[in-house]
């Protein structure tokens, strides 16, 4: 009987954990660059899955067309935001906070009026798969894949590519970057872009398995400051370190505890950790 | 003791650097002292060390034959450590009188003496008609002069100056070098660290000098410019 | 020194707006200003409160404390906790709750005081959020309300119940006015007295240069403490008051979007570190906020949230207090003449 349990909490760790992957690399290279969190990362989340909704259902299109133009969509939106709010506001990094939360309640309303508080759902993956005797929507599978995918591109991208390069030298020092000829501010707009599509990718992937509503951008938002926190603002690896320990420490704790503590557990975690090592796990002290 | 600071075996690393090793050095009462070495030789670092910035591994400083190795940096300015940092670093969005008051308020228990002391010190350093303005306003020169009354208004045994002669034309600079040998004149005795030997050789009256964290020379100026070694650590460099 | 003294004619004209604005906002009630304006009211003087916690210790020092949601929350549960369990009456709960929340918050904040920088910010956001987890969590729901809330004894019902029954609801309306007015004033006056003090001072200068602070004499660690019980007691304060004229006390009091976003957008846009700025904000923000549900309706968070982010993007460093200082070198101009 107890082994049940354990493959339970193992099989559902692995993927929650790459759920919270997904959301919070996108969120951690951009604070990474920016040095400010971007609260308005929620709202991509949630634009992207109310397109890719909104194509399906008004325009009939293929998933996966509709899948690819709803993260673009959110690509551009994420640069748009960026241009607008972000940048101007780089004067005083402080209000950043207000003008991407407002970013934030403007799209959450803007659902609300639109779409309604009723949840909306899109299209699963077809089949289970039987692991280790647990039935598993495939649909899991293609989201620890797609977790997987994203992640290492990225780690390639940042490492091999040159913008990646430049990525990770803003994201050390604005001023030591420019000596070396880069121009911070294109740095942050091709972030502001890819983060974009990472946030619009994960709510394309994710709404499938748990329904849409317009407030459904704070969770994820929230989660993954969170795990950027204990990760390490900025660091790739860090933020992989995180969400498993995230994941499996949340998983766990719903099996030994119930869901109501176990949701804040991490959260418990991560301030000790804080506390202690204020730069996270992987990050970098000051 | 006509010692007013002693380090013993100051060690401090970051990391796996070590950016001081093993320093001991003397100053006496009175005397200006210099500290020379090329970038990167830990210079800033021993000053941080003294006034208490950072915390070193190994060793002891003394003031005035006290123990200050545990105080708190401003502990240390109470007691009479006064420090110039590099670069003209002053608070940019307070007014001048305020940079100066501010440190006469935490050394001076009474106000109506820190505002006469800063005053005085705005005086001294031919400040006083700028007393009001944001030190943005001010020219290099007289941002020098600024830091330079802070310095002087706690009316410190021990003050450590920064590369004091950075940004200034040599007329500037002799104007700093006459105050600088004025204040010696009264009492303070002064630590400087320089990079141009120039202007540290005509006031210092003895030199010591810092590579890799390790101290390589003590002794006259004259001396010490002529020594080997230091001749090779500063080949190549200006 | 080299400041010259005011003559009086100029103390009287830079205190006659500040005067004029008190007594219009002491006489509103009587010139019939009636029930919802004056819970708005209310509730923006006590906001204020909250305002200017932000503005005297992150708008000085820099170090933002994105906790006080959790401060303010935790002072009306205190509260609450108080006159639930232990049959305090609300008043004295009241009083109680104030040094109580203020001890917590400095208790679960302090070891982050050594942090610096953007760390901080993280670490003190995540408090509140914590918080509002383990309140609405099982074994702790049942005792503190869960999402429901706690309901207890409003501020001064027992009295207002002895009261005929046509005057009881005014009654509670016009005290709670009041007494938020009265808060709002003197918590705006000690706000200027410390804002300009050397205390002041000494809190802009570790917000400018830390280290340079503590090679200045400066005791930074203490002055940061200090600074801090000030700001928590003032956010206690209102969090204590708010709660105790609105049952039950409910987490909502701890959400950041609710008790953290509008004071400390109010602090930026008034420009933080002065006094006045901040203050007019708070009034102008929210009350437009209010009034905006006239007019737009539906759309209203939508265009009033444009509205906020079109006056940080023009001017991030506060645009509240440099309209105020033009107006005010302007008037001098006209009545000069």
């Amino acid at each position: 009987m107890d082994v049940d349990i354990y493959k339970y909490i193992l099989l559902f760790s692995i993927f929650h954990s790459s759920t919270y992957l997904m959301f919070s690399i996108g969120f951690s290279m951009l604070f990474g660059v920016a040095k400010i969190p971007n609260l308005a990362y929620g709202s991509l989340y949630i634009f992207s899955s109310y397109i890719m909704y909104t194509l399906i259902r008004y325009l009939a299109l293929e998933p996966v067309v509709a899948a690819l133009i709803a993260v673009l969509a959110a690509g551009s939106m994420g640069l748009l935001i960026g241009e607008t709010v972000v940048k101007p506001a780089l004067k005083m990094p402080v209000t950043i906070f207000i003008t991407t939360l407002a970013v934030a309640y403007i799209f959450e309303e803007f659902f609300r009026i639109e779409m309604g508080l009723r949840p909306i759902t899109l299209p699963l993956y077809p089949g289970v798969t039987y692991v280790l005797g647990v039935p598993v929507s495939n649909h899991w599978f293609l989201v620890l894949t797609a977790s997987l995918l994203m992640f290492s591109l990225l780690t390639v991208f940042l490492k091999y590519t040159v913008i990646g390069r430049s990525i990770r030298a803003v994201a050390e020092s604005w001023d030591e970057s420019r000596r070396l000829g880069i121009n911070p501010l294109k740095v942050l707009r091709v972030t502001f872009f890819m983060s974009g599509i990472y946030a619009g990718a994960t709510g394309v992937l994710l709404t499938p398995l748990k329904a849409l509503t317009p407030t459904a951008g704070w969770g994820p938002l929230f989660t993954a400051f969170a795990i950027v926190a204990l990760g390490g603002v900025g660091s790739v690896s860090g933020t992989l370190i995180a969400s498993f320990i995230y994941g499996f420490l949340e998983q766990t704790m719903t099996y030994v505890l119930g869901s109501g503590i176990a949701s804040i557990s991490p959260l418990i975690l991560i301030i000790l950790v804080l506390v202690f090592r204020p730069q996270g796990i992987m990050g970098r002290a000051e | 003791m006509s010692e007013i600071l002693k380090c013993e075996e100051i060690t401090k690393k970051f990391g796996g650097l070590t950016a001081l090793n093993k320093v001991s050095f003397n100053v006496d009462r009175g005397e200006i002292f210099g500290i020379i070495g090329p970038n990167g030789s830990g210079k800033t670092t021993l000053l941080n060390v003294i006034t208490g910035l950072l915390k070193p591994e190994e060793g002891r400083i003394l003031l005035d034959s006290k123990d200050i190795t545990n105080l708190k940096p401003h502990e240390r300015v109470k007691l009479g450590i006064a420090r110039m940092f590099q670069g003209m670093r002053v608070f940019p969005y307070l007014p001048v009188y305020l940079n100066v008051e501010l440190v006469a308020r935490a050394v001076y228990g009474d106000v109506r003496l820190a505002r006469a002391k800063t005053s005085w010190a705005l005086t001294m350093s031919g400040l006083l008609p700028e007393a009001g303005e944001l030190p943005t306003k001010l020219t290099p020169y007289k941002l020098r002069m600024l830091e330079f009354a802070r310095i002087l208004v706690s009316n410190p045994k021990v003050a450590l100056l920064d590369e004091p002669f950075a940004g200034l034309t040599s007329g500037e600079a002799e104007t700093m070098i006459d105050l600088v040998k004025k204040f010696n004149s009264l009492g303070i005795t002064f630590v400087v660290v320089e990079h141009k030997l120039r202007y540290l050789m005509k006031i210092a009256n003895r030199v010591m000098v810092l590579n890799q964290g390790v101290k390589i020379a003590e002794g006259k100026p004259e001396d010490v410019v002529r020594n080997p070694q230091v001749i090779e650590v500063y080949l190549g460099v200006s | 020194m080299v400041f010259v003294k005011r003559s009086a004619r100029d103390l009287i004209i830079s205190k006659t707006p500040f005067l004029a604005v008190l007594a219009a906002l002491a006489l509103l009630p009587l010139l019939g200003v009636g029930g919802y304006w004056l819970d708005v009211l209310t509730r923006v003087n006590l906001f204020l409160l909250v305002t200017l916690a932000i503005d005297l210790y992150s708008g000085t020092t820099y170090y933002l404390n994105l906790g006080i949601s959790f401060t303010f929350g935790f002072a009306g549960y205190a509260l609450a906790l108080l006159n639930v369990y232990y049959s305090i009456p609300t008043e004295y709960s009241l009083l109680l709750a104030i040094p109580i929340s203020v001890f917590f918050s400095l208790v679960i904040l302090l070891p982050s005081l050594k942090i610096r920088g953007v760390y901080f910010a993280i670490l003190s956001l995540l408090v509140p959020i914590v918080y509002i987890g383990i309140v609405t969590a099982q074994p702790f729901s049942l005792y503190l309300g869960g999402e429901g809330g706690l309901r207890f004894k409003q501020l001064f019902l027992d009295f207002a119940r002895s009261l005929p029954s046509d005057v009881r609801l005014v009654f509670l309306q016009y005290s709670y006015y009041y007494i938020s007015l009265a808060a709002a004033v003197i918590g705006y006056l000690v706000a200027y007295k410390i804002g300009f003090s050397e205390f002041g001072f000494m809190l802009r200068a570790i917000g400018q240069d830390e280290e340079l602070a503590e090679g200045t004499g400066i005791n930074t660690l203490k002055v940061k403490i200090i600074g801090y019980l000030i700001s928590s007691s003032y956010v206690s304060i209102a969090g204590a008051l708010y709660a105790s004229m609105r049952p039950p006390v409910t987490v909502d009091l701890v959400v950041p979007a609710n008790t953290l976003i509008p004071p400390l957008t109010s602090a930026i846009v008034g420009g933080l570190g002065t006094v006045v700025g901040p203050t007019i904000a708070n009034y102008l923000l929210l009350l437009t906020y209010e009034l905006m549900w006239g007019f737009i309706g539906r759309w209203r968070v939508i265009v009033y949230m444009l509205l906020l982010i079109t006056i940080i993007v023009i001017r991030p460093q506060g645009l509240i207090f440099k309209i105020y200082l033009d107006l005010k070198k302007r008037l001098r101009g006209v009545l000069r003449e």
